[in-house]
């Protein structure tokens, strides 16, 4: 009797700030409590279904597919609960969400609106659902004049399969509520079931549920404490205590049972996805398509065409064998409509319009076919790249084709393959938003009312990604530390334990799409995106790729629109060129590379890139290929990059230094890297040489390493290895040494065919930073934000390197930042902080149009900007052409302002008459106006701040006099900070870089030295470090013993530093290898 | 009084006899004749916690009582009079 109970209606963390549960935990309780089987019903989505089906399924709960879907009819919004029974069903829910979401994006943009699906579709659609009339606060029944026109609705459509939910939550009236609700079923011969309306699965997690509530109200928790729950009965509990509870009704726990046997409906199984279906072969269209291309790639009488040859075989071969044809010609469908898109956004005869439309990245890189069909554009028989990563005898999943798009093309891209496939056939791949740590902080701080300083102060101090950290930081921070044992301190730590790795909402991932036969509609529940004309469905990547659902990725990359502006821009300036065909041995642009000269140079401009280029010291395309590759945590765990470079400098030193290796099978596939792992690829390499293993072996080996490692998969993995080598006479002992190399390697590097991809985009950046400076800047400048520094420092850089860069100007700017001339660099209106790229448009378009304006009065009356704007366009120097800023902002503040009239018509305003600026006013200092470039702009084209502070600094040595120092020497040098990293791979150690008005210094702060300075590092852009000069063959590092704010000098022209502070552009601070806002 | 203005009346101590599974079954010597309604609070977690399992009931002499136990000391404290 008691096991008959089956939970029908249970939230979890993916009702989006209703419910605390991860899948996982639901699960695991569900299991512990003897649960036969479990509903999921998230508000309005199906977003954790498939996981949640296949946890629970190896947990041995039966997972049943449902929603608790909002519905709307004329007496207003209600929940109702659907639970998929069969294949019909599922496709009839999802339906049901879609359309809920169908108008959550208003056209006109703004926030979204909360799903609802129209009752009328519901009813319509309930074939194969069962209903139940959900919870006592929003279900069906709860308005008592609706309620028996709803409950005779739903009979009509559901039938048998509609029963009224009754729950005992123990809220103050909620019998009288159960009573009615079950007269009403009574009279209707509806029957009722007993559910929990579960949002908890552990009762000491309800503090969370209530915070969630309070975030999701944006109010403190005093202040919604009307909307909480009140208790913590909403948690999930077991057959035997919902048996007791629902003595009095027995019928209603026999009914859960009857519904539960009722959906036997498995998501798990197939959900009927079929790729767009093509037309005639597949395989006989791709070698086709292929066989065209081969004569133009590789000539009869070229040295490679035999090999190019056979490698196609082989490529063609495996196709045939995995009936991945459809595949390739998809994402060949998928580049010819990128072409046309291209010649759509860059023009029919612009510079760029040479370039091909996108660049191939990842495994795909290694394939013949993907350069014969243009989804590469390496040469994977030239730059020796193996296969077996991507295609292989034994694959398990479809392979990714990855490919890179600039970003203006990818927008169009997304949009067009909605368009050309059909809406509904095609969507983005979904990705949650998850909380980490500043994100908890902010959120449940204001939940809990704490002071808005605490919070802000906790927040910039937190610079872990984990939330379950929090604690730690707490009692780093000066001024919250000495109060880390007040309750709401604590309770802040404690919630931002449980609230780590929730998800917040659902996203769209960077480019993954999937398009279908069908509409995919019937398969996963659809979304309008933020963005109009996209669509986002609610699964992951991962539960995608569970699905079988074909994903195509489609990545925009910063610098494929840097490098095509910067090709458009030097066409414009100084004549056409061709990127296809610059020289790839340009030794100039390798001097630079290996003098770690490098900022704004695609991959290669990262502080520890800077570092291993002067150790590297790159001298073709094939060492900047492993250069990438290089920094990444897969060689430096692995233990290959010292061994490299030492090996590296000794061939240098002597070509004939013998190469050690670690068995003489290992000569061949490390030969290139001198003898160890550096890139993914080389791990199957290694396991096939030593090891003997099949390609597909391979694989499954790398695959078991990149997801979690289960203890059981390594050791059979291993034995397998140890076994291998033997039988090819290598001693265990080699064998685990060399099996321990690929395990520390991991999964975390790049195949070489992604590096060889990337390796070319870096050199092509540095060759256009090289010849063509002024462009490249202007280029940088226009697509941020990108790369590594701030755009204060890409200026400065440039300017070094003797580019003029020239200020904002009303007469002269455009909208981004652009060449003025060869060497010049005129920064664009949306560099003005305020300026919106529409404003800047307008106010380009009017003066292309009707000539320069006379004066800021004539500018102000000619285009309708926003006030404050033009105030901010003269504090940015943009009107310094009409007169002093004083006299300007005066004028301003007299003039009076045209306006857009509905029909377009521009009114035009009467004129006061002008006086004269009071006089008087001090001109202001040169302090004062670099402190206003920054507010204004964000970058300074004055006197850099250091130079300006030098004079009061005593005994402080520059970034260029630094190098002609010695190893150890003792240093003071003053800097503002560009940038900071604290890489997981280095053991607490922070970077901090510096910069002068004559270069970048790197810092390096040890744990404990970062901890003493920790607010200063975060905080502060003006710095002085005091510590050791470390000078490491040509890498010269400054080790920090001690850190301390610059401070105002007490005499000299400088004004106040402090005024600096509030304005300087923030570091770019880089977690984990990637930066965070 | 209906429930409401009970409810509105500030608390006072209770004397209380329970059953074994922690029902009221007198409450100030008068016999609890039937339990109409059990609710719990669990909130204030906050600032003031406040754990309470409250029952509405008719005692014996036919009148409204609305009392609760406070679960974290166990004392009972009933509304009105």
């Amino acid at each position: 009797m008691a096991a008959d109970y089956v939970e029908l209606h249970c939230h979890s963390a993916y009702s989006f700030l209703d419910g605390v549960a991860q899948p996982e935990d639901l699960v695991d309780r569900a299991a512990a409590l003897g649960l036969p089987a479990l509903a999921l019903t998230d508000h309005d989505n199906l977003c954790a279904a498939l996981p949640f089906a296949q946890l629970a399924g190896a947990a041995g709960v039966r997972p049943i597919t449902g929603c608790e879907l909002t519905v709307e009819d004329p007496h207003g919004r209600m929940h109702v609960v659907l639970l998929v029974e069969d294949r019909a069903g599922y496709a009839n829910l999802c339906r049901l969400i879609t359309l809920a979401h169908r108008d959550t994006r208003p056209a006109a943009g703004g926030p979204a609106r909360a799903p609802a699906a129209p009752l009328r579709d519901v009813l319509a659609h309930a074939e194969g659902l069962t209903c139940l009339t959900g919870c006592p606060t929003q279900g069906a029944l709860v308005d008592v004049d609706a309620a028996p026109e709803r409950l005779d609705l739903l009979r009509a459509a559901f039938g048998e399969r509609l029963a009224v939910e009754l729950q005992r939550p123990f809220r103050e009236g909620a019998e009288t509520q159960l009573r009615r609700f079950a007269a009403l079923a009574a009279a209707r011969r509806v029957p009722v079931v007993a559910t929990n309306d579960v949002h908890l699965h552990l009762r000491r997690r309800g503090p969370l549920q209530d915070a969630l509530v309070a975030i999701r109200a944006h109010a403190s928790l005093d202040a919604c404490r009307p909307l909480l729950r009140g208790n913590r009965e909403h948690v999930l509990k077991g057959p035997g205590e919902m048996a007791a509870l629902f003595r009095d009704l027995p019928e209603a726990i026999v009914e859960t049972r009857r519904i539960a046997e009722r959906c036997a409906f498995a998501i798990t199984d197939d959900l009927g996805y079929r790729p767009p279906a093509r037309a005639g072969e597949a395989d006989r269209e791709l070698a086709a398509l292929c066989a065209a291309r081969m004569d133009d790639r590789y000539p009869r009488d070229a040295a490679d065409r035999r090999a190019a040859e056979e490698r196609l075989a082989t490529e063609l071969r495996l196709i045939r064998h995995h009936g991945l044809a459809g595949f390739f010609l998809l994402h060949h469908e998928i580049l010819e409509i990128a072409r046309e898109v291209a010649v759509d956004v860059r023009g029919p005869d612009a510079a760029r319009a040479v370039l091909p439309p996108g660049r191939g990245r990842g495994s795909s890189v290694g394939s013949i076919i993907c350069y014969l069909t243009g989804l590469s554009h390496i040469d994977p028989i030239a730059a020796r790249l193996s296969l077996g990563r991507f295609l292989n005898e034994e694959l398990a999943a479809t392979p990714d084709i990855d490919l890179d798009f600039p970003r203006d093309i990818r927008e169009q891209l997304i949009r067009r393959i909605h368009v050309q496939y059909g809406s509904g056939r095609a969507a983005l791949v979904g990705a949650f938003a998850t909380y980490r740590a500043r994100g908890a902080i902010r959120e449940l701080g204001k939940a809990l009312a704490l002071p808005a300083a605490d919070i802000a102060r906790l927040a910039a101090a937190s610079d872990g990604w984990s939330a379950e950290a929090v604690g730690d930081e707490l009692r780093r921070v000066p001024g919250l530390r000495e109060r880390a044992d007040d309750p709401r301190l604590r309770l802040l730590v404690a919630l931002c334990r449980q609230i780590a790795g929730l998800p917040r909402h659902l996203s769209q991932h960077p480019g993954g799409m999937i398009v279908a036969d069908r509409p995919l509609s019937e398969m996963v529940p659809l979304q309008p995106a933020a963005m109009a004309g996209r669509t986002i469905c609610q699964w992951d990547k991962d539960a995608c790729g569970d699905a079988g659902f074909l994903k195509i990725d489609l990545l925009g990359l910063g610098m494929l629109s840097a490098v095509e502006r910067c090709v458009t821009e030097v066409a414009r300036t100084e004549g056409p060129i061709d990127l296809s065909r610059i020289p790839l041995d340009d030794d100039a642009v390798y001097r630079e590379i290996r003098a770690a000269d490098t900022v704004g140079v695609f991959q290669i401009e990262s502080r520890a890139q800077m570092q291993m280029l002067v150790r590297v010291e790159p001298r073709c395309l094939d060492d900047l290929v492993v250069e990438v590759a290089l920094v990444r945590p897969g060689p430096i765990q692995g233990g290959a990059v010292h061994p490299y470079i030492n090996r590296r400098m000794a061939l240098r030193a002597d070509p004939s230094t013998p190469i050690p290796y670690d068995h003489p099978l290992l000569e061949e596939p490390l030969r290139e890297t001198l003898g160890v792992i550096i890139f993914q690829d080389q791990v199957l390499d290694v396991a096939q040489a030593l090891a003997g293993f099949t390609s597909g072996q391979a694989e499954a080996l790398r695959r078991a390493m990149s997801r979690r490692r289960s203890r059981a998969a390594m050791q059979a993995q291993w034995e397998a290895f140890r076994e291998g080598a033997a039988r090819r006479g290598v001693s265990t002992h080699v064998a685990e040494t060399v099996f321990r190399r690929i395990l520390a390697f991991s999964a975390f590097g790049f195949p070489k065919s992604h590096s060889a991809a990337f390796a070319l985009l870096a050199y092509q950046s540095a060759w256009l930073r090289h010849h063509h400076p002024a462009a490249f800047l202007a280029a940088l400048l226009a697509e941020q934000p990108m790369g590594f520094y701030p755009p204060a420092s890409l200026i400065r850089d440039a300017e070094r390197r003797g580019v003029r860069v020239l200020p904002v100007d009303v007469a002269a700017s455009g909208v981004e930042a652009a060449c003025a001339h060869p060497h010049g660099v005129r920064l664009g209106l949306r560099q003005v902080v305020g300026l919106g790229e529409e404003d800047a448009g307008r106010l380009v378009a009017e003066r292309t149009a009707h000539g320069p304006y006379r004066d800021v009065r004539d500018l102000a009356r000619r285009v309708d900007l926003a006030d404050g704007v033009l105030e901010r366009l003269v504090a940015a120097g943009a009107c310094d052409a009409f007169g002093p800023r004083r006299q300007v902002l005066w004028e301003l503040g007299l003039a009076a302002r045209g306006r857009t009239m509905a029909d377009g018509a521009r009114q035009l305003a009467f004129d006061l008459q002008l006086g004269e600026a009071p006089a008087g006013l001090p001109e202001p200092s040169a302090w004062d106006l670099l402190v206003g470039d920054y507010a204004s702009t964000g970058v300074s084209l004055r006197t850099h701040p250091i130079a300006q502070l030098r004079p009061g600094l005593e005994r402080v040595v520059d970034s260029r006099t630094l190098a002609d120092l010695v190893d150890g020497t003792p240093v003071r040098i003053p800097g503002l900070a560009v940038a900071r990293q604290r890489p997981a791979s280095a053991n607490g150690i922070v970077f901090l870089l510096l910069e002068d008005e004559h270069g970048l210094v790197n810092l390096v702060l040890l744990p404990d030295v970062y901890e003493r300075n920790r607010l200063l590092v975060r905080a502060e852009p003006l710095l002085l470090a005091v510590g050791v000069l470390e000078r490491r063959d040509r890498q010269v590092n400054v080790r920090v013993e001690h850190l301390e704010p610059l401070a105002s000098p007490r005499r000299g022209a400088v004004g106040p530093v402090e005024r600096l502070r509030e304005v300087a552009p923030a570091a770019q601070h880089f977690a984990q290898g990637r930066r965070r806002a | 009084m209906s429930i409401r203005a009970l409810r509105s009346q500030e608390p006072r101590r209770a004397d209380v006899l329970t059953t074994s599974d922690g029902y009221p079954r007198r409450v100030d010597g008068c016999l609890v004749e039937a339990i109409r309604e059990e609710w719990r609070v669990e909130e204030g977690w906050w600032a003031t916690p406040t754990r309470r399992r409250y029952f509405s009931t008719v005692l014996a002499d036919g009148s409204l009582c609305v009392l609760y136990q406070d679960r974290r000391d166990g004392s009972w404290w009933r509304h009105g009079r």
